[in-house]
């Protein structure tokens, strides 16, 4: 975004529009690496900021020549990038992440979750390089059933990330990028695992990966309690991944048997009607204006 | 901004160290304990390069455990401060240096004295009555030239240790919110709240 | 047949033992005593030099070097001092390995090695001989007499299978039996390093073949805290201070002997 910008700096819009869009195909390759930065993308190369474009209203601009929402076929695709969050609550672990179905070279296909199933029992989130996460956490997948096997007993998830760890500790320095969650039930309950490649490894209730993960913070520490329910953990987990402007949002509950798999929800659908079938009750926030705007109105008559 | 203090008293040295594991502008977590207690009368306040600091820290753990396994009794802190800045010696000098800092607390039951040890990720390393790591350094350590004793009681260590964690709260403008802080002395290691 | 179970030390004979360990232990049953003594405010070592003569020269041990004319008592490191009995060009081997060690520990913990590491470090060594083929094993048994700040004063064995065991007092090489009885009946657990010299000086009178006791026949060592550094210190004898020593004890040659040596 802030490269993408810095190109309408310059005089001549038209010229520059057409080599920007040029450069902008190009650089769909990099969406393999969804923000990369162990997921935190621009965040990681210190704080943003923005050169704005020469013409009189930058902002509707770039409505018209980005807004893949009313014009699949604009040009221009923000590179939204990742957000991935994952928390502990009384009812287990809520995993929740965006799915760009129709990001870069990926197609709408839903084939590229950003959770991976280590077991039935074991969920590993995915943001930095997808290859990396896929590759390592399958390897982890493998290692967690020779463990079962070895020891007659599930491995807890403390060892599960433990060994994911001290695996990407080993390639430090050598390229590896990822930021992960690895979530599950063992002995101890339900637990979440902040693995990056950095070889950082962290125990906590609640976390988000990716470029979004700031904006689902915003959502996810205001309406975080430990004694949600599991409704309220579930509309929690949706509305932090929904702030963060992707087309589809996934969610996932892990329970003491194993995960289940809740939802695909459309955002736009979200953003107007919620997740429920009732109309105008969507997290947008020109229609929740709306809601309250006209609520008053419906109780006085 | 991560940052760690130490300093000696009476028959004991004081450890405490900020609990915020960061990255890039976000706090992952506000209650990370960064002070490891390596044998029974030592603490290790590690900060730097994430994931160096826990494997390096974890390192030093089982060598020095083994040690203590292996031989009925554990390291001076003298000799375990040697063993530890030798290792970072030897890994600078190798194809993956650890990047971690440290500060090394504690209590050499063979000659009732506490003892406090700064080391770097160079392999520097100096015997100091108190010491500071990070941003808070910058605060800290005037702070301490002119108000620490090392003669004080343990209350009056750790009015000392609250007059630098105040004064980084006050002037630095990404300041850690909370501190762990450990304390070693003849009866061993402890945790206390501040 | 015998010579099937014995001619190399890696091979048990059927009764489960290791022939060459044991007969490297009675070569050191017919070498020079070594005799040690733990005091509570030091350590005493005397040995029994089995080269000798007139024509022997000693000029190193009288002076220069650190004292002892380097057959019996070593100075492994500053705070440990090694008596040797056995084979002394395996003790040589032996000692310089020691002191490597010694600085090793040094080198890597900054401070002076505890004794019974340095004793340890020598054991792996040793039990390495009676299981790897091929070689022999040392022909040595070592007394170490050290200071380190985790126990203090102490004394250890070690014999060529590289076991070793703490002592009060104890004795390798010729008469050890003897010797030991001896040391059970008179030892004392708060002994000081005076009546400890006094009691190493008398029991080796005993035990040595010789009738009277010389420096040409004796080596001897204490290790003491310095009073001032409170740091070990270790002190190995010259043979005019031995000889001095003797005649404190009443111990020393009769007058006609002196004549004769002269």
């Amino acid at each position: 975004m802030n490269s993408l910008t810095n190109r309408f700096s310059t005089t001549g819009p038209l010229s520059e529009l057409k080599r920007a869009q040029a450069l902008v195909e190009n650089e769909e390759f990099s969406d393999s690496a969804w923000g990369s930065e162990a997921g935190f993308g621009s965040l990681a190369k210190g704080v943003p900021n923005f050169t704005v474009p020469s013409v009189p209203d930058p902002s509707a601009f770039l409505r018209l020549h980005t807004d893949d929402h009313a014009d699949p076929n604009c040009r221009i695709k923000i590179q939204h990038g990742t957000t991935t969050l994952a928390f502990r609550f009384q009812g287990g672990v809520i995993v929740a992440v965006d799915s760009r179905a129709t990001a870069g070279s990926y197609v709408a296909s839903g084939t590229v979750k950003k959770v991976i199933e280590i077991n039935p029992y074991l969920l590993g989130t995915m943001a930095g390089g997808a290859a990396d996460c896929q590759y390592w956490e399958t390897y982890l997948g493998i290692h967690c059933r020779l463990h079962e096997l070895r020891n007659h007993e599930r491995i807890s998830v403390s060892a599960a990330s433990k060994y994911l760890s001290n695996l990407v500790y080993s390639y430090k320095g050598m390229g590896l990028s990822m930021g992960t969650m690895i979530c599950g039930w063992d002995k101890t309950g339900p637990a979440v695992f902040y693995v990056d490649s950095d070889g950082t490894r962290l125990k906590g209730d609640l976390f988000s990966v990716g470029s979004g993960s700031t904006f689902a913070y915003g959502v996810l520490d205001q309406g975080y309690r430990w004694d949600l329910t599991d409704e309220e953990a579930q509309e929690l987990g949706r509305r932090s991944i929904y702030c963060c402007r992707t087309p589809r949002c996934l969610l996932w509950l892990t329970l003491e048997d194993g995960w289940k798999f809740i939802g695909n929800y459309d955002i736009s659908k979200l953003h107007y009607d919620g997740p429920g079938e009732t109309p105008g009750a969507g997290y947008g926030y020109d229609v929740r204006i709306e809601r309250s705007t006209a609520a008053p109105v419906a109780v006085q008559a | 901004m991560e940052t760690s203090f130490a300093i000696t008293g009476k028959g004991y040295v004081l450890v405490a160290s900020d609990t915020t594991a960061a990255r890039s502008i976000v706090k992952m977590k506000t209650d990370e304990d960064k002070i490891k207690v390596i044998s029974p009368h030592l603490l290790m306040a590690y900060s730097g390069e994430p994931g160096d600091t826990i494997q390096f820290a974890e390192y030093v753990e089982r060598n020095l455990r083994l040690f203590h396994i292996r031989n009925n009794y554990a390291l001076r802190p003298s000799a375990a401060a040697s063993w530890i800045r030798r290792s970072l010696a030897q890994s600078l000098r190798s194809r993956k240096p650890y990047s971690v800092n440290l500060m090394l607390g504690g209590f050499d039951v063979t000659t009732d004295t506490p003892h406090l040890y700064w080391v770097d990720y160079l392999g520097t390393m100096t015997e100091v009555p108190f010491g500071a790591h990070g941003y808070g350094a910058y605060f800290g350590l005037s702070l301490l030239d002119r108000y620490h004793n090392p003669e004080a009681t343990l209350e009056e260590g750790i009015e000392t240790l609250k007059r630098c964690i105040n004064e980084v709260s006050k002037r630095l403008v990404v300041s850690p919110e909370k501190y762990k802080v450990k304390v070693v002395d003849k009866d061993g290691t402890r945790e206390i709240e501040l | 047949m015998s010579r099937r179970y014995d001619s190399r030390t890696t091979i048990f004979s059927p009764e489960g033992r290791l022939y060459q360990i044991e007969y490297a232990m009675e070569a050191i049953s017919h070498a020079g005593t070594v005799l040690g003594v733990l005091a509570k405010d030091g350590v005493v070592l005397a040995a029994e030099k089995k080269v000798t003569g007139k024509l022997l020269d000693l000029s190193g041990a009288k002076e220069g070097g650190y004292g002892g004319s380097g057959e019996k008592i070593f100075l492994l490191n500053s705070n440990v001092i090694g008596g040797v009995a056995g084979l002394t060009a395996d003790a040589n081997s032996l000692i310089n390995f020691a002191r490597s060690a010694a600085q090793q520990h040094l080198l890597q913990y900054n401070e002076d090695i505890p004794v019974e590491l340095l004793a340890q470090r020598l054991c792996d060594m040793k039990q390495g001989y009676t299981q790897y083929g091929g070689l022999r094993p040392f022909g040595v048994s070592l007394l170490y007499a050290g200071y380190d700040s985790h126990y203090q004063f102490q004394l250890y064995h070690s014999d060529p299978s590289g076991n070793y065991s703490g002592w009060k007092a104890t004795c390798i090489g010729a008469n050890n039996g003897t010797a030991q009885s001896l040391l059970k009946q008179e030892y004392k657990d708060d002994i000081e390093v005076k009546a400890a010299i006094s009691l190493v000086l008398k029991t080796m009178s005993k035990t040595m073949d010789s009738t009277t006791l010389g420096s040409e026949k004796l080596e001897f060592a204490v290790i003491t805290l310095d009073p001032e550094t409170k740091l070990p210190k270790a002190k190995i004898y010259r043979p005019d201070e031995i000889d001095k020593l003797l005649e404190a004890e009443g111990l020393a040659k009769k007058e006609d002997d002196n004549a004769m040596r002269t």
